[in-house]
């Protein structure tokens, strides 16, 4: 019923046509079809005779031990729920709900995650915890009869799993818990309920639609999972998948198909669960029926055992997530003896791990000392290291401003034609990536243009040479399009729609409405989605580990690979130590990231003028200073 | 200078707009008034071109411009929500629609000043973002924002509906001086009958996506057309037949078969009755002290009957107390039973 003067121009139509034309290539180019050929190919194995057996590998899946690498996944994906969960919420009550003395530190603690993540965590983990880790060395000699090897495999994971997956609860059920009408609770009291009853009646209830999220979330990552369970050594279905992607026939029976199945079986548990969310999201939420909502005030715990418990506990996890960040900002100051040692030397302080290079003198066989020239060198002197960097920046920031503009694109004809299902079939095309995994993507891609054959990406090979850029570019983008989508659809329909009738009412057109109305207003959460699309993919292991190509070299691969040979020739003497520099690095950059988005960016324009005006004021108080000192000098 | 004629609009198989037909005079201040969903909304962006209708015409100083893009009919719009674009201070949302008219700087800065100073908005506010000013200086700026491209029509979307009571009186009181000040035609839309009654030349009353009555305030008021415009503008008694047997026993010419109403204030307590006046005993059942007036809730012929007398400060009737009730049987209202 509304009019659309533009449709009948021929520059939005060539537009719109464009537009068609190439949200079908997109999903049919790099989401559908390299997928369904994965798919074929579980069917397509030849035997030993070289005949076509469609069932091969699903025979083998059951003769074999595959099954117990899903099993394994499933196991962990379930001990994580549970973990995740329990710690999760209990940083949000004791920061959000109870009266924690020091909760703003410890907010500050618990969120740590947020900056510090992938691969530099788990890292970090182990230089603390395995068998001669600092934290299981002071445990050993507190608790002789100790496993020192206990931080290896399915605990190991469990334990850094578990701390690192509740960023999600640190954020979405914090903001869960903060839209809880405080005259609920205190309508709960004044019927004389008590505080853990009006907890477990009131304010639970309010929380478990984001919780079930949250909870499905956790069990995909779970199930997911690369990083942790690669460099801890636990069996699970992502890192088999890359070896047996990385394997070939010579060695072992049909890996290709292998790798194959157990994407598709990872993407059956997701496809099974994201069901399950969206239509438990479909029957709605708890929504706060109150007109005049009032803000909700902490809770203290009035007996004094309970009090002294929770504030206990809740500075344990504190230590927990704490630790970690702080050893490895203090190691990155110290010397490569130090951090090999994992002894801290208070004497010796050194920025080598950040800046220039020094030479290694090392005995040879011989009974000789021998010196590799600037064998031990800075995050920023190290050229393969700023390689690293550089490459996962540029391919990172491309990606995540690849996927906003799509999705910004997209949102806005969703938006437009949220009634017709030319909108919905849009956004469902967006959302496909998200019900596979990443795994399968990555590997789908790393087959499927692994060719010459592919005709609409011009028949070049894809994963041939620097090709593989591209690759990465296009999987990161394809992977981080649903996260985008739901974040900046929220963003959009939380415009009002009156705007866009003044602006044509006042003689705007629709691409000037959207430049001068729509974008300015959603930017601040665009802003928001690229920056976390950019840190989630600056440090990611998972994908480009899948495209291993020494083209495609990230950071994180960097990092890992020049730890695994620290010191062997006398190269990369303080790989560890450059490690930590690195993640001390990228804290620095994503915390500067997350503050410009969430802090700056969030400001309203009402606010950033308060702020320019009191600037101004302060400005003129000091100069109104300086002339009045001026003149009782004269 | 709008005319209005036989607009329908569907909504699917939804007919929102049943042939509706309206002329407002030039430099009128003419009100649509209805509940929610009755259609005035719908008629109004029909006519500012939002909605194209399925048939019937929209003419604008004998102009039709159904088919005109919204951008061409020189129609100013104030929002329900204000739609102030929050990205933008006050300044640039006032000259947007001169922007887009590709003004030179100097002389959108002219008109803004200007418009600004109209409706009463300082230099320092002008500077600001809008989430700085209060509920009625946003308002002000839509309307600046509207005004400011001389729009030949200002339409007014329920305007006053997100502030608070008091500020609501006062910014309608100054909204029908700014637009005497302006002589500008004016469609408003309101399901507030106080509103449309003390701000309107003219009013229409929807219902269901037709129009009930066309008329001035007194019109609609004092002789509502149809029984639903009767209910729906002020309050009423529904007399019922002990009421209206007594009243033709009085003398009065009442139709039994009818729907009777008759408005609170045209029925007195413990007064003379005058020639033709009939009188009810009754027993006050209880009241609501208003300060300027109070409301009687009177048990007379069989039912309740509401009365509303001025409060003298003297005359006040306590709950249980017996009085007479008196009413004029030419002021009932009656209306055919659908």
């Amino acid at each position: 019923m509304t009019k659309s003067r533009s449709s009948a121009l021929s520059p939005a139509l060539l537009a719109k046509i464009f537009g068609v034309a190439f949200f079908a290539y997109l999903f049919l180019g790099f989401m559908l079809l390299p997928c369904l050929n994965t798919l074929a190919s579980i069917f397509t194995t030849q035997n030993a005779s070289g005949e076509v057996d469609p069932l091969a590998v699903i025979r083998f899946f059951f003769a074999g031990n595959m099954g117990s690498y899903v099993w394994n996944s499933l196991k962990l994906a379930v001990c994580l729920v549970i973990t995740v969960n329990i710690v999760g919420v209990s940083i949000v009550l004791l920061t959000e709900y109870f009266d924690i003395k020091g909760a703003k530190i410890l907010r500050l603690g618990y969120m740590t995650t947020l900056i510090y993540s992938g691969v530099a965590l788990v890292t970090g983990y182990l230089f603390l915890y395995d068998s001669n880790g600092i934290i299981t060395t002071l445990l050993v000699n507190a608790f002789p009869g100790m496993n020192p090897n206990w931080f290896s495999g399915f605990n190991a994971v469990l334990f850094t799993m578990t701390f690192a997956c509740t960023s999600n609860h640190a954020l979405f059920l914090r903001n869960a818990i903060r839209g809880i009408d405080y005259n609920t609770v205190e309508a709960a009291r004044n019927m004389g309920a008590r505080p853990f009853k009006v907890l477990w009646k009131v304010v639970f209830p309010t929380l478990v639609p984001t919780m079930f999220s949250l909870t499905v979330m956790t069990f995909i990552t779970g199930l997911c999972a690369m990083s942790a369970p690669t460099l801890l050594g636990y069996d699970s279905i992502n890192p088999e998948i890359v070896r047996l992607a990385g394997s070939s026939t010579a060695d072992e029976a049909f890996p290709q198909a292998r790798a194959a199945l157990l994407s598709v079986i990872l993407a059956l548990f997701t496809i099974v669960l994201l069901t399950v969310l969206s239509s438990y999201e479909r029957k709605g939420h708890y929504l706060s029926v109150s007109k005049t909502k009032a803000k909700l005030q902490k809770q203290k715990i009035d007996n004094p055992v309970w009090n002294l418990l929770a504030h206990i506990y809740a500075y344990i996890l504190f230590v927990i997530y704490m630790t970690p960040v702080v050893m490895i900002i203090i190691f990155s100051f110290q010397t490569y003896g130090a951090i090999r040692m994992k002894r801290l030397d208070l004497s010796n302080w050194t920025l080598i791990n950040f800046f220039g290079t020094q030479d290694y003198e090392y005995l040879t066989n011989r009974g000789t000392y021998k010196t590799r020239k600037g064998s031990i060198s800075g995050l920023f002197a190290n050229e393969a290291t700023l390689g690293g960097i550089k490459l996962s920046f540029i391919l990172s920031a491309i990606a995540a401003a690849l996927a906003c503009v799509i999705v910004v694109v997209a949102c806005n004809y969703i938006f437009k034609n949220r009634n017709k299902k030319s909108g919905t079939v849009l956004e469902y095309c967006l959302l496909f990536p998200w019900l596979l995994p990443t795994i399968l993507i990555c590997y789908s891609y790393r087959v499927y243009f692994n060719s010459e054959d592919v005709w609409y990406v011009g028949g070049t090979n894809l994963y041939y040479a620097e090709h593989v850029r591209l690759l990465i570019i296009l999987a990161y983008t394809v992977v981080k399009l649903p996260f985008s989508l739901r974040m900046i659809k929220a963003a959009f329909y939380a415009i009002d729609e009156e705007l866009e009738d003044a602006a044509r009412n006042l003689g705007s057109s629709p691409l000037v409405t959207f430049l001068k109305v729509k974008l300015p207003i959603i930017l601040p959460s665009v802003l928001a989605v690229f920056a976390l699309n950019f840190n989630a993919l600056f440090t990611e292991y998972d994908m480009s580990a899948t495209f291993a190509s020494s083209y495609g070299t990230t950071y994180a691969m960097v990092i890992q690979s020049m730890c695994r040979e620290e010191g062997l020739y006398g190269y990369n003497v303080n790989a560890s130590g450059r490690r930590c520099a690195s993640t001390v690095f990228i804290m620095i950059v994503s915390g500067v990231i997350l503050y410009l988005v969430y802090g700056v960016g969030a400001r309203d324009l009402g606010e950033r003028l308060e702020i320019r005006d009191r600037r101004r004021k302060r400005l003129e108080k000091i100069k109104s200073f300086g002339k009045r000192t001026g003149e009782a000098h004269t | 200078m709008i005319r209005l004629n036989d607009i329908v609009v569907k909504f699917g198989d939804f007919t929102a707009l049943h042939d509706i037909n309206v002329h407002v005079k030039e430099g009128e201040f003419f009100t649509f008034l209805g509940p929610s969903g009755c259609g005035k909304t719908t008629t109004l962006r029909t006519i500012t071109g939002f909605i194209e209708p399925v048939s019937g015409s929209v003419v604008v100083k004998d102009r039709d411009i159904t088919h005109v893009p919204i951008e061409e009919r020189n129609i100013g719009i104030v929002f329900q929500s204000y739609a102030l674009f929050p990205t933008m201070t006050v300044y640039d949302n006032i000259a947007f629609g001169l922007k887009l008219k590709k003004l030179r700087k100097a002389e959108i800065a002219q008109k803004v000043n200007d418009i600004a100073r109209k409706v009463d908005l300082s230099d320092e506010q002008l500077k600001k973002a809008v989430s700085q000013l209060s509920g009625g200086q946003q308002q002000r700026v839509a309307i600046a924002r509207a005004l400011v491209t001389e729009p030949a029509i200002i339409c007014m979307d329920e305007p006053l509906s997100n502030l608070d009571a008091k500020l609501r009186v006062q910014l309608r009181n100054e909204l029908k001086q700014m637009q005497k000040d302006f002589g500008i035609t004016t469609i408003y839309v309101t399901h507030d009958q106080e509103e449309a009654l003390t701000l309107s030349d003219h009013i229409a009353v929807f219902n269901k996506g037709v129009i009930e009555q066309i008329g001035t305030p007194n019109e609609v008021y004092n002789h509502s057309a149809t029984e639903f415009v009767c209910n729906f503008i002020g309050d009423i008694n529904l007399l019922q037949g002990e009421a209206v047997a007594a009243l033709n026993a009085g003398g009065g010419q009442v139709d039994p078969a009818a729907h009777n109403y008759i408005r609170l204030e045209r029925i007195h307590v413990n007064v003379e009755p005058k020639p033709g006046n009939v009188v009810l005993p009754g027993v006050v059942d209880s009241r609501e002290y208003y300060g300027l007036y109070i409301k009687y809730y009177i048990k007379a012929a069989g039912q309740t009957i509401k009365v509303i007398e001025k409060n003298d400060g003297v005359n006040i009737y306590e709950a249980g107390q017996a009085v007479k009730v008196v009413m004029d049987p030419r002021d009932v209202m009656a209306y055919p039973v659908a």
